[in-house]
This record gives structure tokens, sequence and C-alpha cells, in this order.
């Protein structure tokens, strides 16, 4: 436990027995009251507050005064982490940030190591981006279903959404080889193109999701406990969303129409013919109604990818950036490809030397600050990128929306029952890995 | 009908602690203690395709006091070290550990100043699965061969543990 | 707004500060005493409703040099010296109605960093310069609850600045080798 704690070395103000940290301020709170209202800790090990998010309530008699929320149970130090480590390193860091959309972390710093190096990806590259970070959003989607289906009683929905997000996930196995955290987008395109039964796959999916996407609006939206507990729950105004910095699904359902797909494009999704849903009502059962027609907004983005992907390669010719991608995969499944080894190893030395360098050194990244931005599936998800012109990052500060829509947590409840909480916390969908990074 | 007719007529003899330890492994219960990407695929076993109610496991209790089982899914960082043994202590004994993931089995790649290097640090660990996250289907795995050890477990195993 | 119109909007409202565009990015680098001005304006004349980022970067004190980008890769060559450390910090200002962004930046001596807290402007504010406090140390004057976000109460250090290791522990082997923990590995950087 010490050895963990590099303030102790450096430092040196406090011995062995001194490193546990323990929630120390409970008592000043509970001090700090002096009327008959009520303090109530909620977490951080609490099965509905979506992760270890600890939430501190004043209550006067049921009702909710005041919440803080108290975060950094998860703090992981990815963002220093990075600094330690290559730029292609660097993907498989972020991706494990926001664990229900890590193909849009990496997309988005991936987008901006492109940016400093000034590159553009092959359109293949752009489009399967485009169709692998949609269905990323509609499976982030599902377990937002789900786990507030679980929240507020509704198991049948957990099932559902669990059931319907396997489906998604065999996708991205079989293109990237992992169900979740893939590394898969890289700076100058993709890890290895995709496979043979991409297209089939992506076909069937495109089948089987609009009906289920129905089911879940036949069976929630006029559920009437579903919307005794979400109308008029957590209202939050635009002018107060952006007050508080709050983007993605909240804004939209308050009114404003602001995507940065449509706003500030990336990967040529501009190309693609699609809508931004938008509600009226800012409150909670806005965003179940926005989130679910995301989902059908993705579809249709998909279906256009997938009829126009165009063939070519999927990592930018630069050999000096690209990771060599377009290999053949052997009889044995291992993924040598003897013509790739029969030209670093019999023809070419500085080919060879190209490659040992890329493998051990990585690239290097002009100097430069970017701030790049998607649209994450809970909002705007930035990149602010510092390079010195190494092979590492000097520093990547990340934008979460998860953190930022979190402050709205305490105008969303307050005037509402304990139990409305529940509901609220849930309709800002925080994944406590971005939160707290 | 089903299995009773398979059984033979008569006594089932065995001793005390395989009986007991046979219970305990068939109902086990996981307290929910969601950390990271490790709590999605935990919250997937639970899900319909790997259904882990197959184990009598799908009880996930939200209070430490009715579980018997933690599985630490995902990385713990020193912020969250001494909510996680408060949560241990006041599971009830005999209770069981599961590290589920690189991130709580060794701290995996995050060997840095937030995280503790190890779940085993803090609290005793019985079953260690690898993987970042671990599939569904070895989450499995190491639920049931936790079950296994927990069958060959003597009490006298078990109380020095405690 | 196009960038351009910004950043003559900046300029004439600015004469000191430093406006400019690169790699299709408009940076306003300001005096610290100069940031709530800046933001403000940027509130009111340039319709920026949104504070979409508050970031900070750690540049210690000495030189910094990345030499012979020219000759292999065509980059320009990057060399900073600093006499005293500074804690820079930046704020992403976007502005919905207009579709338009840019990023105001200021540094800080990292001895003992202060800046006015944009709290009062930007509600949002608030977490992310508890964040900046926490990893940086920045001192934000003004704020309501200016206390550590993510890190444990009782941490000492601010773990994102330079000089704070980023920790970790060796890892062992079976035949009594070992890995150094990440920060003790060889950190050389590689300029090809």
């Amino acid at each position: 436990m010490t050895a963990t704690n590099p303030s102790a070395e450096t430092y040196g103000l406090f011995d062995e027995s001194d490193v546990y940290v323990e929630g120390a301020d409970w008592e000043e709170v509970v001090d700090a009251i002096t009327d008959d209202r009520l303090t109530v800790n909620m977490g951080p090990q609490h099965p509905s507050t979506h992760g270890v998010l600890r939430l501190v309530l004043e209550l006067d008699g049921e009702t909710v005064t005041n919440l803080k929320p108290i975060i950094g149970y998860l703090h992981t130090g990815i963002e220093k982490n990075a600094e330690f480590r290559t730029w292609v390193q660097g993907c498989t860091f972020f991706t494990r940030m926001d664990y229900l959309a890590p193909l849009f972390n990496e997309l988005a710093y991936c987008l901006g190591a492109e940016k400093l190096l000034g590159i553009e990806v092959p359109d293949r590259a752009n489009a399967v981006r485009v169709i692998l970070t949609e269905f990323n959003r509609i499976s982030s989607h599902l377990v937002w279903l789900a786990t507030v289906g679980m929240e507020l009683g509704s198991t049948t929905m957990m099932t559902f959404g669990f059931r319907e997000r396997e489906h998604i996930l065999d996708l991205f196995e079989s293109q990237s080889g992992l169900r979740m955290n893939h590394a898969y987008i890289r700076p100058g395109g993709l890890a290895q193109d995709v496979t043979d039964d991409f297209l089939e796959r992506c076909e069937s999916l495109l089948k089987l999701l609009p009906d289920k996407i129905g089911e879940y609006e036949d069976l929630l939206a006029r559920n009437p406990i579903w919307v005794d507990r979400l109308k008029d729950v957590g209202v939050l105004s635009t002018e107060r969303c952006l007050e508080l910095g709050v983007t993605g699904p909240l804004l939209r359902a308050s009114g404003m129409s602001w995507d940065l797909r449509k706003s500030q494009p990336y990967c040529g999704i501009d190309q693609y013919d699609f809508d931004v849903p938008t509600d009226s009502s800012g409150d909670s059962y806005g965003r179940f109604l926005v989130r679910v027609e995301e989902m059908r907004q993705s579809l249709r983005i998909i279906r256009q990818a997938l009829d126009t992907l165009p063939g070519g390669p999927v990592m930018v010719a630069d050999k000096r950036i690209a990771w060599p991608s377009q290999q053949s995969l052997g009889a044995d499944g291992v993924g040598n490809d003897p013509e790739y080894i029969r030209h670093i190893m019999g023809e070419s030395m500085e080919a060879l030397i190209n490659h040992f360098k890329l493998v051990t050194q990585g690239f290097t990244v002009p100097a430069g600050q970017v701030y790049v931005p998607v649209e994450s599936p809970r909002g705007e998800l930035g990149y602010a990128i510092t390079s010195v012109g190494t092979n590492k990052p000097y520093r990547v500060h990340v934008r979460e929306p998860s953190f930022v829509n979190l402050q709205a947590a305490n105008e969303m409840s307050s005037g509402h029952m304990v139990a409305d909480v529940i509901a609220v916390v849930a309709s800002i969908d925080p994944v406590m890995g971005g939160v707290d990074r | 009908m089903g299995l009773e007719s398979k059984l033979p007529n008569g006594i089932l003899l065995t001793n005390l602690e395989r009986f007991v330890n046979y219970s305990r492994s068939t109902s086990l219960w996981p307290a929910t203690f969601g950390l990271a990407c490790c709590a999605i695929e935990m919250m997937a076993v639970g899900g319909p395709r790997h259904d882990v109610s197959r184990f009598g496991m799908e009880v996930f209790r939200a209070s430490p006091r009715q579980a018997d089982l933690m599985i630490v899914a995902g990385r713990v960082s020193n912020k969250m070290a001494p909510v996680l043994r408060r949560i241990y202590d006041q599971m009830s004994d005999p209770k069981w550990v599961l590290s589920m993931g690189v991130c709580a089995t060794s701290g995996g790649m995050f060997n840095n100043y937030a995280l503790v290097q190890g779940v085993d640090h803090i609290v005793p660990v019985d079953m260690y699965v690898p993987g970042c996250p671990p599939r569904p289907e070895m989450l499995l795995d190491g639920i049931l061969k936790l079950h296994e050890k927990i069958r060959n477990e003597t009490f006298a195993e078990q109380g020095a543990k405690a | 707004m196009t960038l351009d119109e910004l950043q003559a909007a900046l300029a004439t409202a600015f004469p000191d500060a430093r406006a400019e565009v690169a790699l299709g990015e408009l940076t306003v680098h300001v005096d610290p005493e100069d940031v709530m001005d800046v933001l403000t304006f940027a509130k009111s004349q340039l319709g920026c409703e949104l504070l979409a980022d508050l970031s900070g970067v750690h540049w210690p004190a000495g030189d910094h040099v990345v030499e012979r980008q020219m000759s292999t890769t065509g980059w320009p060559q990057y060399r900073v010296s600093r006499d005293a450390g500074v804690i820079e910090v930046l704020y992403i200002l976007r502005s919905v109605s207009h579709n338009h962004w840019f990023r105001v930046g200021t540094a800080v001596g990292d001895d003992a960093p202060v800046l006015p807290s944009a709290t009062a402007l930007y509600e949002t504010a608030n977490f992310h310069e508890r964040e900046v406090y926490d990893f940086f140390g920045v001192e934000f004057t003004g704020h309501p609850d200016l206390t550590r976000i993510l890190m444990p109460d009782d941490w000492l250090g601010h773990p994102h600045r330079k000089d704070y290791p980023l920790g970790g522990v060796d890892i062992p082997y079976h035949n009594d080798k070992f890995i150094p923990s990440p920060h003790e590995r060889d950190l050389r950087e590689v300029v090809e």
C-alpha cells in the first residue's frame, strides 16, 4: 500500500500506518448541521447509484433540499499514465475510461492525434469508424435502458437490454477481438481491416434491432409506473443546461437541437442523412424518448454507411505512422503475414528498422495543442491534447460529459423525493469510469 | 419424474463438513460490488445469455450483510480501498472474495499513484480471474472453480481464515 | 462567426492579448488578471454560452528542447526555456447559437498559482476548477467550494504536475529480475 502512494516518498511526511484514507469528512458534515434537516449518505457502494458514486443528501423530511455528488472513488490516473506511454499505447488507456462507450474515447483521442499530425484518414477507415461508433452508441443506450430499468424496478428491461447488447458486442468482438475496451481505432486509421463477414453481421443487426427498439417502447413508453417515475422529474431548462455545461441527450431533451455530429462533423458523418431528436419537456421521460429515438437515428446512419462503404486501405499510407494493418492472416490464425515478413527481413533493411522503431518507440507527433470533441452517447467528449514533438503525449486532458453533467444532479433533484434521486441520477447516465478517469 | 426417480432409496451418508460445504457452494449470494469495466461484464453474467442463476447466484444482494461472496469487479483506487474493506468487514462469515480482472488482481496496466496494486493488499482473495475485462465465460469459470474450492475446504481452514 | 472575425474582435477588445490560429484553432493568450475580462467579453459579446472545458498543463522550469525535427520529419524544432515553471490553464469557450469556439489560455507561476474563479460567470466551472486545483494546485479565488474532487481529501501533492512521479510499484519475476515502476523506467524522449 505504501509503495503505491508516491507522495509518501516524495514528501516523507507520514509513515506506513498513515496511508489508509478514510472518508473522514462525514463527521464534519454532520456537525455542521444545526437545524432538523437530515443528512443521508448514499454510496459509494449502493445498488442504485450507477457505480461508485457517492451522494450526500440533505433532506427536509422526505424532500431533497441539497444533493452533493462526491466522486473520485474510481480515479485511475489514466491521463497521467498516458504521458508515460507512446501515442499508440494511449488508445489502450483511453478506451478504458468511459467503458460503455470505448470506441468514442478511442475515436476522439485518435482524431486529436491525427489533427496534430496533419494526416487524413482513408475513407474506408472513416466509414468503419462511423459504423462502429454508432453501434457503440446503441449498445451504450441499451445499457442505460437496462440499468435504469433495473433501478426503477423493471427487471424485464434489464434482461432485454443486456440481451440485445450481447449481439452488438459479438460484432465488436469479431472485428477487434475484444467485447469491450477494444483499442481498435488507432491514430491513422484502424488496427486492422474489417473481416469478410462484417457486412453480413451488420445486416443481421440492422434486421434485429429496429423491432427490438419498438419492443422497448411498447414495454415502457406508456407503462404507467415508468411514466409516473420519470415524468416531470429532474426538469432542466435549456438555459440552465448551458450554464451547467450539460450536453448530449439531456440538452436535447430540453429542446435544444445541438449535436456535434451536425455542428462539427467528424469522420465524414455529415454525408449521411439523419435527424437530431429533441424533446421539449426537459424531464427524465423526455431523455428516455430522446435516447430511444437516437438509437433509431444511429441505425439510419449505419444503413447509409454500409450502403456506401468504400473500399481501399484502412490506414494512412505514411509508413512512419502506419502500423502494418493490412496483414493477411495465416492458416494458424496467428496473423503472421509471410509477405510482410519477407519484405522486412529479406528485402529492405530500412523497412526492418522502421518496423522496429515503430513497434518499440512509436512515432513522434509535432508540437501543438488541439481540442477535439465528438458526440458521445453522454454528450460532448473532448480531448485536449498537448504535444511537444516527442513520441509520448505531453498532456492529455479529457472533457468527460459524465463528469460535467453530474453537476446538474443537485438542481435536478432539489425539491423531489428521495426515491426520485434514483431516477434523476439514472437519467443523467453517468459512467463512473468517465467521471473519475 | 425428474431427479427423484433416479435417486436410490435409503439413506445418504456424508459427513457434516461436506454437506455444509455443498450447501454453501450451491447458494452463494454475491454482493453488488461493481467498480469499473468488469462490473458491466458482471452484469452481463447476470443477463440472459450467460445466466448465472444456473449456479444459484442470480440474487445479487445490495446489502453486504446478506452476501457471502464479494466479486471485486474493477480497479480499486486508494480512495475506494477503505470503503471496500469496510464492506468486506460487514459481510457475515463465511465469506469469499473473487478478484475479477487484472486491475483488481494486480493493478494491471495502471501501475500508478491512484490505484491499489492488487486488492489482496486489502482483503484476502480466494480466486483470481484474469482478463481485461474477463469474458463472462471466464467469470463463470472462476465462479465454478470457487465452488470447487468451497466444497473442499475444511472447517479448520475456514476458521483460520476468519 | 469565422475564426478570423473572432480573432479580429478579440484583438480589438484586448490589444495586449495574443490571439493566434494554429491547426485551425484560435487561442487567445492573456495575462491571469485579464482572464475574467475575456470570459465576460466572450459570454456577453461573442455569444459563448458554454464553457466547454477547463484544463491545466504544467510546464516546469528549465530548458525543454526537442531537436532534429526538421531534418527527418519536416516538423519545426521545439524549444522552450523557462526561468520559472508555470501552470497553463486553458478555457474552451463555445457558442452553441453561433457554432464557433475558441480557447483562452493563461499561465500562472507554479509555486503558488492563483486565478480568479469563473464560477460566477459559468456555473459549470465548479467541477472543472476543483479538478485543476486537485491535480495542479491552482487556487481559484471566489470558488464556492474549492476542495479536492478526485483524490482523497488528505492526499499530499498534486498528481498531474510534472514534478510528481507517476508512482506504481516494481514488478518482480520468479528469477529475481524485475521491471521498475513506470516513472523509474528510461524516459528518454525519442525525437526522430
